[in-house]
């Protein structure tokens, strides 16, 4: 009897339940811009993520990226207590915090569980850069642990010709970072498949709203299965449609599992 | 065509693509008929309601006649026509071209903002006039028009059936009032990725008011599916959303006796 292929598993709506599939890129909660149904509660994600098998998703509360990183990080640990095996949280840098309240926050949550799987930055929303001397902690943290970074972009300024990510990811090689939204646009998609071919520490995340047609093979084509995450966005996105362009992509079934869950298995240390 | 788990086979009709070449083109992109209907067998889309990039974005007289004359040889291809206001001359006149329209089981697709022209009665209110005689759906992106400029259509035009393309996640505040308001207003889904989205709006305003597209070639045409395979609503509701609606708005199908 033929396998079933995941193509063939998204023509009948079958869940993946038996696959591994980890989403790095989720957020958690209500947010000011728009209306999400459900308020983006631990329980209506869960819900969200097992319309497909999604296992576990990596969660980075909005109002972590908004306007109260410390109650974001709490209510992540809180749902990561309530979940654990569905979401896992990052600690999410405000780098505009006193250092001191940064290093005691990661030192608390380091203690509390055994070790930070990931950091979250979102730079933009906290309108900073990621040279910014308040994520300093987190990158010294991320170095010793080996332990990657999410970030929204990865700004900062260029020198020598190179970006700040080339930089950083060279000063950092036992960082992983995770660029987010990486196959958004075409532009994104020249642009960072670039970066990530420089360096062997960059990986690109899917998570966003875009779905260009044909980016997903051709970033499979210029960096590797091996270095795409499956990201979605939950609860600011539905999981469903990014779940839909990777199923539905014209590569293989074994690249597929390694973007769908492998790759974050082996960068989160799940 | 798509297999709903234990119910009748789901068939997907996409209100939203093109062909034909257009300036923002990557290298995956297509642009003949041949390389839609091979990408709707991959995705397991039945029929299509297309659109020619001419008619869009150089003249859409000679645009809409290309369109009828490559679809001619495929019975799942249907014209998406692009309608302008009358006074130029530029197209047949209202009432002709929807009788047109509808015989061929059409659709309109309007770009007021690309073309120059006001989705308002004293610039476009004979066409729309004839379009809702006739029944025919008028497909409008975001990008072309105004929330306001859609209520003021249908608040005129309590008969025309629109269908709003290429919106986004973060619509609801503006989309609710005016589905509770206006009950001729459809979505075209691939861009509305909010969570439970397609749910939420079942639930409150009927699957009536959701219409499978893709965006196709541009935007991937899995997100959508997906959208709809992995929905938790009933068979039927996901089969009106994939397709039935949309099948009934052109005449293709009939509405169910009641």
């Amino acid at each position: 009897m033929s396998e079933t292929t995941l193509l063939q598993r998204l023509h009948a709506g079958i869940r993946l339940d038996d696959e591994l599939v980890i989403d790095d890129h989720g957020h958690m909660g209500p947010w000011y811009n728009f209306h999400i149904p459900g308020d983006g509660t631990p329980e209506s994600m869960i819900e969200n993520m097992d319309l497909i098998g999604i296992n576990t998703c990596i969660v980075a509360p909005h109002i972590a990226i908004g306007p109260d990183t410390g109650e974001g990080n709490r209510q992540a640990v809180e749902a990561h207590l309530k979940y654990p095996d569905r979401l896992l949280p990052y600690i999410t840098i405000n780098p505009r915090r006193p250092l001191a309240e940064t290093e005691a926050e990661i030192a608390h949550y380091h203690e509390l569980l055994g070790g930070i799987k990931g950091f979250k930055f979102h730079s933009s929303c906290h309108l900073a850069t990621c040279d910014h001397v308040g994520y300093g902690p987190a990158y010294d943290y991320a170095g010793e642990h080996q332990i990657p970074i999410l970030s929204h972009v990865w700004d900062g300024p260029a020198r020598d010709g190179k970006s700040f990510l080339t930089r950083q990811a060279a000063a950092n090689p036992n960082v992983a970072f995770l660029h987010a939204h990486s196959g958004n646009s075409w532009e994104t998609i020249r642009k960072l498949t670039a970066e990530a071919k420089l360096n062997p520490n960059v990986y690109l995340d899917l998570a966003g709203s875009g779905l260009p047609y044909g980016g997903l093979e051709y970033m499979v084509a210029q960096i590797g299965a091996n270095r795409i995450l499956l990201g979605t966005d939950l609860p600011f996105i539905d999981c469903r449609p990014q779940f839909g362009r990777l199923l539905a992509a014209r590569i293989s079934d074994e690249d597929k599992r390694m973007i769908m869950g492998l790759n974050a298995k082996r960068l989160f240390k799940l | 065509m798509s297999s709903s788990a234990g119910g009748d086979p789901i068939r997907f009709m996409d209100c939203h693509c093109h062909v034909g070449s257009f300036e923002g083109m990557e290298e995956p992109h297509f642009t003949e008929v041949e390389d839609l209907l091979a990408e709707m067998k991959h995705l397991g889309i039945s029929d299509a309601l297309v659109t020619h990039r001419w008619a869009s974005r150089w003249s859409p007289r000679l645009g809409n006649e290309k369109l009828e004359e490559i679809i001619a040889p495929y019975a799942n291809l249907y014209p998406c026509y692009v309608a302008l206001p009358p006074t130029t001359g530029e197209i047949a006149p209202p009432a002709e071209f929807a009788r047109a329209v509808r015989a061929n089981h059409g659709a309109v697709r309007v770009c007021p903002s690309d073309h120059q022209w006001r989705l308002t009665d004293w610039c476009a209110g004979e066409l729309l006039d004839a379009l809702e005689a006739e029944s025919i759906p008028v497909l409008v992106a975001m990008q072309q028009t105004s929330w306001d400029d859609i209520a003021g259509t249908l608040e005129r035009h309590a008969g025309l059936s629109i269908i709003v393309l290429d919106t986004s996640y973060r619509i609801n505040r503006s989309i609710y009032p005016l589905f509770a308001r206006y009950p001729t207003l459809r979505l075209e889904i691939h861009s509305y990725q909010i969570p439970w989205g397609i749910e939420d709006v079942t639930e409150r305003f009927g699957p009536e008011r959701l219409v499978f597209g893709t965006g196709l070639p541009e935007s991937d045409g899995g997100g959508p599916i997906s959208q709809v395979m992995y929905s938790r609503l009933p068979g039927e509701q996901k089969a009106l959303i994939a397709g039935g609606n949309l099948r009934r708005m052109l005449g293709i199908e009939e509405e169910p006796t009641r």
